[in-house]
């Protein structure tokens, strides 16, 4: 493919990598980034609109914005352009965290070209309740930000992460991070998606979980110029949760594509996941859940909905549930919906003296809600409750 | 206190109003009866705001206010309330919260201030003892699972707490049983003052018992055929509507 060519061309003179790194980008020069015939990236041609939009161009560091940085206890790590900022950063003592050489990865395209293009690999664990914020400050044309978390056994962990981004420049981020969730332990992971309509990214979250443990992702995106999610948790022994909640709650020519898939390998193991979304103007969303059930999964429950709400006739929406069952003895559920907000339930409101405006806040409002449902930290809560305020009203 | 004068109105260019005329005072109780599909909810809409109706004709004046102008939040917070003949369930919205909004922007609009959490409890745990509704029924998704009676108690309790002047409850008695009947009763004649209105519409002589009218009016192809006082109500109840229909076939 021409399109695709070009990039990887113009990143070959760059590359530095170890041997690691130089298999990954043989290995992506092999299969080559998503074209017009990828399944996968049906509805959203990431590679044309990136040859289009985006000029790999290093930018070096820029000045960062403290204000983006929640006031909480524990460690606030600030990457820029995908490399620690240790000046900028606040690190408890009690965290463990290295910082090295690249180590082996997914094999799909855009975790190939992190893997051969990522600068360092940060490598933070478990070691304390504190929860870690990790901050992602891009200015670079393409940022590979690359992280592994590894969550203790017994432990409980909780990640959340942001990315910030010129409003001037076209930027292209695409991260990695990777879970390894040991036995008895709890892993939570919240991604707040407040872009502009200058940021591309493509993010890989993958988790990979252990007996007895769970593993919780929430990711609220609200503006994006494109946002591609790929989130994979794997259940990779018995009595294994995930829990996948996602809000898109957007407007303008934002387009937020999640393809999130959970893979249960070995029996007694529960997912649960629920996506919404609210699209206003000329916005598009995507979902795309996969659940496999593999043949040793016996007593499997997979549980997945998404709900959707469509505020303008210009908005375009794809949903599109994928379910693969080798085994027997499974309870697997399924749903989509979508449809406009309930005229009868504004009009209810309003006759009770709400405004319009408000009313239908109210009833957005709450339908958003229930995304929320498993993120602890209070002031994470407050920043996505304010953003989807001040989306709604 | 309202004084509808010729309302006509309809839905997807079907007239279902046909030239309503009705003057309600202050202090007084109208009951309005007459067989389904005759247009009494669609009456009640169009006077609580709802934009689905288009009114094709006449007029409406509500405290010297031309009523058909206003929004339907302008005419709550102005002193209209309407009790759903079908409450609407809305999923993830308490009734406890989407009140303490409605409450407030009801006062704001009034020029008063607003109600601090406390006094909004107050007020609160005096209209609750006022209908017997209980608070784990207000902190749950709005009329979401309720039974049919307690969506209709709710109605009231929502009345009860937004203190309006002209109330129209519509069928509010369907669903309840007698006890509950007499409770909903109970409120709505604690609630009732000079200064205060009520329209019921009801397919039932057994509310008009316990709320008893000063005038009925029977809406028949909407069009008001026939008013008259309480006892109007008690022919109906006796022999149906089958006479009505058989007059006004008649003329
Ligand atoms: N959205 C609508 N579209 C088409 N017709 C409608 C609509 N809403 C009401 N109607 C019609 O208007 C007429 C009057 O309905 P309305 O609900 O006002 O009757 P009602 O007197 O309240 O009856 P009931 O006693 O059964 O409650 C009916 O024939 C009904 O089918
Ligand atoms: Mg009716």
């Amino acid at each position: 493919m021409m399109m695709e060519s070009t990039i990887l061309e113009h990143l070959d003179s760059a590359f530095q990598g170890n041997a690691i790194q130089k298999e990954a980008l043989n290995m992506l020069k092999e299969i080559g980034l998503p074209h017009k015939k990828s399944e996968a990236y049906k509805f959203t041609p990431i590679t044309s609109i990136l040859e289009k939009n985006v000029s790999f161009e290093e930018k070096g560091k820029n000045a960062i914005d403290k204000n983006k940085l929640y006031k909480e206890e524990g460690s606030h790590l600030v990457l820029i352009n995908g490399i620690l900022s240790k000046e900028d950063s606040k690190i408890s003592d009690k965290l463990i965290l290295k910082i090295g050489e690249i180590t082996e990865g997914k094999h799909d395209p855009f975790s190939l070209l992190n893997t051969a293009y990522a600068n360092e690999e940060i490598v933070i664990e478990s070691g304390y309740e504190e929860p870690v914020f990790i901050y992602h400050f891009n200015f670079n044309g393409l940022s590979n930000p690359r992280i592994k978390v590894n969550v203790k056994d017994g432990h409980t962990f909780r990640i959340v992460e942001k990315l910030i981004t010129p409003e001037d420049t076209n930027t292209f981020t695409n991260s990695y991070i990777e879970f390894t969730v040991g036995k008895n332990a709890f892993g939570y992971h919240t991604k707040v998606q407040n872009y502009n309509l200058a940021t591309f990214s493509h993010e890989t979250v993958v988790a990979n979980v252990s007996r007895d443990s769970h593993f919780y992702n929430n990711t609220f995106s609200f503006e994006g110029a494109l946002v591609r999610n790929n989130l994979t948790i794997n259940l990779d022994d018995e009595n294994c949760e995930g829990h996948m909640y996602g809000l898109f709650l957007l407007d303008k020519k934002s387009h937020v594509d999640n393809n999130t898939s959970v893979d249960h390998k070995m029996p007694n193991s529960y997912s649960n996941e629920l996506y919404k979304g609210i699209l206003d103007e000329k916005s598009t969303g995507v979902f795309n859940g996969k659940i496999y059930v593999r043949q040793d999964a016996q007593k499997t429950n997979a549980f997945q909905s998404n709900n959707n709400i469509l505020l303008s006739e210009d908005a375009t929406l794809h949903t599109k549930p994928q379910l693969e069952i080798w085994a027997d003895d499974v309870k697997c559920s399924h749903g989509c919906t979508s449809g406009q907000l309930d005229e009868d339930a504004i009009f209810y409101l309003r006759a009770r003296g709400i405004n319009e405006k408000n009313a239908k806040a109210m009833i957005l409002n709450a339908f958003a809600l229930e995304t929320m449902e498993h993120v602890k930290i209070e002031s994470v809560r407050e920043e996505i409750q304010e953003l989807i305020n001040k989306k709604l009203i | 206190m309202i004084s509808i004068k010729n309302l006509q109105a309809s839905i997807e260019d079907k007239e279902i109003l046909k030239g309503i005329d009705l003057e309600v005072k202050a202090g007084e109780v109208h009951a309005i009866m007459g067989p389904n599909g005759s247009g009494k909810s669609t009456l009640a809409s169009v006077l609580a705001g709802r934009e689905d109706y288009e009114v094709t004709g006449g007029s409406v004046t509500f405290e010297n206010e031309d009523l058909l102008e206003l929004s339907p939040e302008e005419r709550a917070q102005k002193g209209i309330f309407l009790a759903f003949q079908y409450p609407v369930e809305i999923p993830g919205v308490s009734t406890t919260n989407f009140l303490k909004t409605a409450i407030n922007q009801v006062r704001e609009a009034r020029g008063e201030k607003a109600l601090d959490a406390v006094n909004f409890l107050k007020l609160m745990k005096e209209k609750m003892k006022l209908v017997d509704i209980d608070q784990s029924l207000l902190s749950r998704s709005l009329n979401e699972g309720f039974s049919g009676g307690e969506k209709k108690r709710n109605e009231i309790f929502q009345m009860a707490m937004l203190e309006p002047k002209l109330s129209i409850l519509d069928e509010t008695d369907s669903g309840l049983d007698i006890d509950a009947l007499k409770i909903v009763a109970d409120g709505v004649n604690t609630l009732k003052t000079n200064n205060t209105a009520t329209i019921v519409v009801t397919h039932y002589q057994r509310l008009l018992d316990y709320i008893v009218p000063d005038y009925v009016h029977v809406l028949y192809k909407g069009r008001i055929v026939k008013s008259g006082d309480k006892s109007l109500a008690l022919e109906f109840e006796e022999k149906g509507y089958d006479w009505i229909k058989e007059e006004v076939a008649a003329v």
